[in-house]
C-alpha cells in the first residue's frame, strides 16, 4: 500500500516548470506556501503603515494629520480588515499549513492541488479589491464590523462598501475552499499507520481550523450577500424601514466572528505545540487533551457569539447564556497553557528563537486571554464595550500571541523551507525589540479603556493623553522591530548559514525533519510506512 | 492610587478622566458601584492567574534549561496534575459567574421610575426629550475647541448638556434617527445603543449633583468622536424649576424636531 | 491511486454541501429570527391577537402603557400620540390615539415600525388592531387619527421575569414607502444642522 503519489493530477517526478509559470500555475504546496507568505508579509507592511498612521494622530491630543475623518475610518476598517484576512490567516494557514501540514503527514501534496492555487490567487484578488475599495468614492468607513445602517447605501453612498464586500467574497471563497483541501488531505492522505491520534498538534490545529472555516464564512457570506442586496436591489433585510433589523446582521456577522477569532489563534496553539516540544526535547504533555482541547475551543466558539453584542439590546436572559457559554471557552485553554507548561516542566530546553518566541506566546496569550475572561462579563462590558479595553484585549490575543506564533514558525521552519539558517543573535534582539514595542504599544490601552476612553475615534478629551503618547511610542519601537525582521528574511536568504536537514536535534520528531534542508520540490513520492512507529508527536 | 483602586465611590466624583488615569471613574451610580465591587473580585483572579503562569514560566526557565537540566525526563502524563488543572479553573468559573449575573440583572431591572428621558441619537449629535414634562425637546451638540470657555473640557462640552434629577430613579428609552449610536456614561456604569425603528430601555440612577460626561460608542460615521454626553445632575427642586423654564424655551407648538438652542439652564453656561 | 482519488472526491462534495449548508442558514436566519421574535417576545416583538380570551376576566392589577413616537427623516410628517399614557388592567381592551399629519406638498404613504420597552414584555403585549398593520397614505396637508386597539396579558404579573415592571412603552417609527410619492428609491438623508467641530 505504499503506492505512488495519489495527489490529484501528478505526473512528472523528473522536472517542475520555472520562470514565472512555476508561481502563477504553481500546484505544488511548498510553492503555493511559500506566495503565502510573501503575500502576508507585504500585507503586513500596509496594514503596519495603516496602524502606525493611526498612531501617529493619536499620539496627541488635537487633530494634527487628518483633515478628512473619513479616511481615518477607511484607515480603521482597512487596517483590520488586513490584518486579520491578508496578514495572520495567510500566514498560519495558507503559509505554515501548506508547507507543512503535507510533510509531517506523510503526503505527496494536497488532495486538490490546482485548487490550492485558486485559493492562493483569489486572497491576491482579495487583497488588491480591499485596497481599491479604500480609494474608491470615499473608502468603507466602517470598522471591520461593518454595521449597517452606516454600510447601506444611505450612509456610504457609492461603491467602496460594495467593492470591500466583494473583496470578502473572494476572500471567502478562498478560505472555504482551502479549508476543503485540509480537511480531505488529513483525513485521507496521511501515510500508512498514521492515525489521527497520532498525528502532530499542528495538523490538529489546521483540521480544526479547518471545520470553523467551513462552517462560519458561509454564514458572513450569507450576510455580506443580503447588505450588497440592501445596498443594491432594494431589499431590507436590515432596513427598519422596510420592516428589517440592524442587529439582523449583528448576529449573523459575530455568528462568523467569533469563530475567525479562533481561527486566528488555534493554527498558532498548534506551531506552539510543536516548538515547545522540540526545544524542550519532550513530547507534549496530555496530547490528547491538546486534540480535544482545540476541538472543544473550536466547537463552543460557535455558541457565544452575542457577547460582541451586549449593549445591542438584547433581553437579560440571553445575555445571561452568553456569559456563562463564554466563561466555558477559559476551561480548554487553561488546560494548553497547563499542558505546555509541564511539557517544559522535566525539558531541556534550548533557548533558540523560536522558543523565546513560544514562551512569550504562552505568557502573552495569557495576559490577553484574562482580560477576555473579564470581558466576558456582560455587567462589566457595560463599562468596557467600545472602549479601549477592548482594543487592548484583542491586540494581546492576535497582534501579540498569534504574530509570536508566526514569528516562532517562521525561525522554527526557515531552515527547512529555504535551506538557510536566521542569524542567531539577531533574532534575539527582535525577540526583545518586538517584546517590548507590543507591550509598550497595548498595556497601556487597559489604562485608556477602563478610564472611558471610546473606540475608532481620532481625537480623544485631554485627560486620555497621557497614555496615549506612550502607547504611540511603542508603535515607533515595534516598527523598528518589524524593520529588523525583514533584514533577517533577507539576510537568511542571502547569507544564512547551510541548514542541517535536522538542526533542532532529538526533540525534532515530526517528518518534515527527516527530508532535506530545503525541502526539496516533490517530497513523500513513495508514502512512509508508519505502522507500529513511535507517535510522530 | 491604591486607596483609589479599591474604593467603589469617591469622595471626588469628577465624572470624567483624569490625566493618566488607570482605573474606572468613581462611581456616581448603584449599577457602578456594583461594577467596581464585581470587578474588584475578577482582577484579583486575573493577577492571580498572570502571577502563577509567569511564576511557573520563570522557574522552567531556569530550573530546566539545557544547562541546568542536560537529561530531559519522559512525563507526558499526570491523571491528577490534568483533573486539577481542569476542575480549579471551572471553580473559579462559577465563582465568577455567580456576581456576575447578580450584576447582570441587577442592571437590568430597577423600582418604579419617576420620570422618563428619551434618548435619540443622529449624525452628530444627540436630541433629548423629556415626554412625560409636555414633551419638549432639545438637541446636544459638542462645542468647537474654538469656542470653549475657560476651564470647559475639550471635546466634552456641548451647548445643552442634559438635566436630571440626582437621586431620582430615571427611566431611559433610546432611539436612533438614523445609523447605530451608543449612549455611554462611564461613572455611571451606562452603555446603551440607540437603533433605528426599534427602542431600547435601562436606567439610571444618579446618587449626586454634579457633571458627568461621556461620548459616543458606536461607529456613526466621520464625526463619531465629536458628539459627546454631558448629564447635569442637579437636586429635585432645581430640576422642577428648570423644567418650567425649559417647556416654555424648547416646546414647539406642533411638535417638530426642530434644533432648539439652549437658554439659560441650571449651570448651563458654567463648566 | 485511483480509489484516493475517488474518496477525495467525495469528502469534497460532502464539504461542499455542508458549506452551502451554512450559506443556506444564513438565509433561512431572516425568517427563522422573525418567527423566533413573533413566538417568544423577543426584542419586544408584539403579538396579534383577536380579543383576550373569553374566559378571562379583566383583573385588578394595572400596569402604565406609555407612548412614544418617532418620524424618520425621509418623512415630512409629524407623528405624536395623544396620550402620553394610559393605566390599564390586564386583559382589558384598551384603545390609544395616535396623530399623523403630512406637512408637505405631496401625498405620500408611510409604514410604521414597532416594539415594546422593556422587551422582555413583548410577549405579554398584544394589538387586536393598529394602523401599523397596514401602509398609511396621507394626502398633501391632510392630518389623521390612527388608532391601535391592544391589551396586556395578565401573565405579565405572573412572570417572575416581568412581575416587577410597572411601565411598558409601546414605541413606533414612521417611514416612507419608497416610490409611494413618485420618488424612486429611498434619499439621502435631509441636510441636517451641522456644527464645525475642530477649533
Amino acid at each position: 500500500m505504499a503506492d505512488h503519489a495519489a495527489a490529484d493530477g501528478d505526473h512528472g517526478h523528473d522536472h517542475h516548470p520555472t520562470g514565472w509559470r512555476r508561481w502563477v500555475y504553481s500546484t505544488n504546496h511548498k510553492d503555493i506556501g511559500t506566495m503565502y507568505m510573501v503575500l502576508s508579509m507585504f500585507a503586513a507592511l500596509v496594514g503596519g503603515s495603516m496602524s502606525m498612521l493611526i498612531r501617529l494622530e493619536l499620539m496627541n491630543p488635537g487633530i494634527q494629520y487628518f483633515a478628512d475623518f473619513q479616511f481615518y475610518n477607511v484607515l480603521v476598517t482597512g487596517h483590520g480588515f488586513i490584518m486579520v484576512f491578508f496578514v495572520v490567516m495567510p500566514a498560519l494557514i495558507g503559509g505554515f499549513g501548506n508547507w507543512f501540514v503535507p510533510l509531517m503527514i506523510g503526503a505527496p501534496d494536497m488532495a486538490f492541488p490546482r485548487m490550492n492555487n485558486v485559493s492562493f490567487w483569489l486572497v491576491a484578488a482579495a487583497f488588491v479589491m480591499l485596497m481599491v475599495s479604500a480609494f474608491t468614492q470615499g473608502g468603507p468607513g466602517t470598522g471591520w464590523t461593518v454595521y449597517p445602517p452606516l454600510s447601506n447605501a444611505t450612509y456610504h453612498p457609492g461603491a467602496a462598501v460594495d467593492i470591500g464586500i466583494l473583496s470578502l467574497h473572494l476572500a471567502g471563497v478562498s478560505s472555504i475552499l482551502g479549508a476543503i483541501n485540509f480537511i480531505v488531505t488529513i483525513f485521507n492522505m496521511r501515510a500508512p499507520g498514521l492515525t489521527v491520534h497520532r498525528m502532530p498538534l499542528f495538523c490538529w490545529s489546521i483540521l480544526v481550523t479547518s471545520f470553523l472555516l467551513l462552517l462560519a464564512i458561509p454564514v458572513l457570506a450569507g450576510g455580506l450577500t443580503m447588505l450588497l442586496t440592501d445596498r443594491n436591489f432594494g431589499t431590507t433585510f436590515f432596513e427598519a424601514s422596510g420592516g428589517g433589523d440592524p442587529v439582523l446582521w449583528q448576529h449573523l456577522f459575530w455568528f462568523f466572528g467569533h469563530p475567525e477569532v479562533y481561527i486566528i489563534i488555534i493554527p498558532a496553539f498548534g506551531i506552539i505545540s510543536q516548538v515547545v516540544s522540540t526545544f524542550a526535547r519532550k513530547p507534549i504533555f496530555g496530547y490528547l487533551g491538546m486534540a480535544y482541547a482545540m476541538v472543544f475551543i473550536g466547537f463552543v466558539g460557535f455558541v457565544v457569539w452575542a457577547h460582541h453584542m451586549y449593549t445591542a439590546g438584547l433581553d437579560a436572559d440571553t445575555r445571561a447564556y452568553f456569559v456563562a457559554a463564554t466563561l466555558v471557552i477559559a476551561v480548554p485553554t487553561g488546560i494548553k497553557i497547563f499542558s505546555w507548561l509541564a511539557t517544559m516542566w522535566g525539558g531541556s530546553i534550548d533557548f533558540h528563537a523560536p522558543m523565546m518566541f513560544a514562551c512569550g506566546f504562552i505568557f502573552l496569550f495569557v495576559v490577553g486571554g484574562v482580560t477576555g475572561v473579564a470581558l466576558a462579563n456582560s455587567g462589566l462590558d457595560l463599562a468596557w464595550h467600545d472602549t479601549y479595553f477592548v482594543v487592548a484585549h484583542f491586540h494581546y490575543v492576535m497582534a501579540i500571541a498569534a504574530v509570536f506564533g508566526m514569528f516562532a514558525g517562521f525561525y522554527y521552519w526557515i531552515g527547512k523551507m529555504s535551506g538557510r539558517m536566521y542569524p542567531s543573535v539577531l533574532a534575539k534582539i527582535h525577540f526583545w525589540a518586538f517584546f517590548v514595542g507590543v507591550n509598550l504599544v497595548f498595556f497601556p490601552q487597559h489604562f485608556l479603556g477602563i478610564a472611558g476612553m471610546p473606540r475608532r475615534i481620532p481625537d480623544y478629551p485631554d485627560a486620555y493623553a497621557g497614555w496615549n503618547y506612550v502607547s504611540s511610542v511603542g508603535t515607533f519601537i515595534t516598527s523598528a522591530s518589524a524593520l529588523l525582521f525583514f533584514f533577517i528574511v533577507w539576510r537568511t536568504l542571502t547569507a544564512g548559514s547551510k541548514a542541517e536537514d535536522n538542526p533542532w536535534g532529538e526533540g525534532a520528531k515530526t517528518l518534515e525533519w527527516s527530508v532535506p534542508s530545503p525541502a526539496p520540490f516533490h517530497t513523500h513520492e513513495d508514502l512512509p510506512d508508519l505502522t507500529g512507529k513511535q507517535p510522530a508527536e | 492610587m491604591l486607596g483609589v483602586l479599591f474604593t467603589t465611590g469617591g469622595a471626588l466624583a469628577s465624572g470624567r478622566a483624569e490625566p493618566w488615569q488607570m482605573w474606572f471613574q468613581p462611581a456616581a451610580s448603584p449599577v457602578m458601584e456594583r461594577i467596581l465591587e464585581f470587578h474588584n473580585i475578577i482582577f484579583v483572579i486575573e493577577v492571580g492567574i498572570v502571577a502563577l503562569v509567569l511564576g511557573l514560566l520563570c522557574y522552567v526557565v531556569i530550573r530546566f534549561n539545557a544547562k541546568a537540566n542536560p537529561v530531559p525526563s519522559t512525563t507526558t502524563h499526570n491523571t491528577l496534575l490534568e483533573v486539577i488543572w481542569t476542575g480549579i479553573p471551572m471553580l473559579i468559573l462559577i465563582v465568577i459567574a455567580v456576581p456576575s449575573l447578580k450584576l447582570l440583572y441587577y442592571a437590568d431591572r430597577f423600582e418604579k421610575a419617576e420620570m422618563t428621558l428619551k434618548i435619540t441619537g443622529n449624525q452628530w449629535y444627540w436630541t433629548y426629550t423629556y415626554p412625560d414634562r409636555g414633551g419638549f425637546k432639545f438637541d446636544s451638540f459638542l462645542v468647537p475647541d474654538n469656542e470653549l470657555k475657560k476651564g470647559q473640557p475639550r471635546l466634552l462640552t456641548v451647548d445643552n448638556p442634559v438635566i436630571l434629577p440626582a437621586g431620582t430613579n430615571i427611566r431611559l428609552l433610546f432611539t436612533s434617527a438614523d445609523v447605530i449610536h451608543d449612549w455611554a456614561i462611564p461613572s455611571l456604569g451606562l452603555k446603551l445603543d440607540a437603533v433605528q425603528g426599534r427602542i431600547n430601555e435601562s436606567w439610571v440612577h444618579i446618587n449626586a449633583e454634579g457633571d458627568y460626561y461621556g461620548m459616543c460608542s458606536e461607529l456613526c460615521g466621520v464625526n463619531h468622536g465629536f458628539m459627546p454626553i454631558h448629564i447635569k445632575a442637579v437636586s429635585k427642586d432645581a430640576f422642577a424649576a428648570w423644567v418650567e423654564k425649559a417647556k416654555k424655551n424648547f416646546a414647539a407648538a406642533d411638535g417638530d424636531a426642530r434644533v432648539r438652542r439652549a437658554e439659560a439652564g441650571p449651570g448651563a453656561a458654567a463648566r | 491511486m485511483a480509489n484516493t482519488r475517488r474518496k477525495n472526491r467525495i469528502v469534497a462534495a460532502l464539504l461542499f454541501t455542508v458549506a452551502g449548508g451554512m450559506v443556506g442558514m444564513a438565509f433561512a436566519a431572516v425568517p427563522l429570527y422573525q418567527w423566533f421574535c413573533q413566538i417568544t417576545g423577543f426584542a419586544g416583538t408584539t403579538n396579534v391577537a383577536r380579543a383576550p380570551a373569553a374566559a378571562v376576566r379583566p383583573s385588578t392589577k394595572t400596569i402604565t402603557v406609555r407612548f412614544d413616537a418617532n418620524v424618520d427623516r425621509d418623512l415630512p410628517w409629524r407623528f405624536q400620540p395623544e396620550q402620553s399614557e394610559i393605566t390599564v388592567h390586564a386583559s382589558e381592551p384598551t384603545l390609544a390615539f395616535y396623530k399623523a399629519a403630512n406637512g408637505s406638498d405631496r401625498a405620500i404613504t408611510g409604514t410604521a415600525t414597532f416594539n415594546v420597552s422593556p422587551h422582555k414584555a413583548g410577549v405579554y403585549f398584544s394589538k387586536i388592531d393598529c394602523f401599523c398593520f397596514t401602509e398609511q397614505r396621507l394626502a398633501a396637508g391632510e392630518e389623521a387619527e390612527m388608532t391601535v386597539q391592544f391589551f396586556v396579558d395578565p401573565g405579565i404579573f405572573e412572570d417572575p421575569n416581568t412581575k416587577e415592571l410597572t411601565a411598558i412603552t409601546l414605541s413606533y417609527t414612521f417611514f416612507r414607502v419608497p416610490g409611494s410619492d413618485g420618488k424612486n428609491a429611498v434619499q439621502s438623508a435631509a441636510p441636517r444642522p451641522r456644527r464645525p467641530i475642530k477649533g
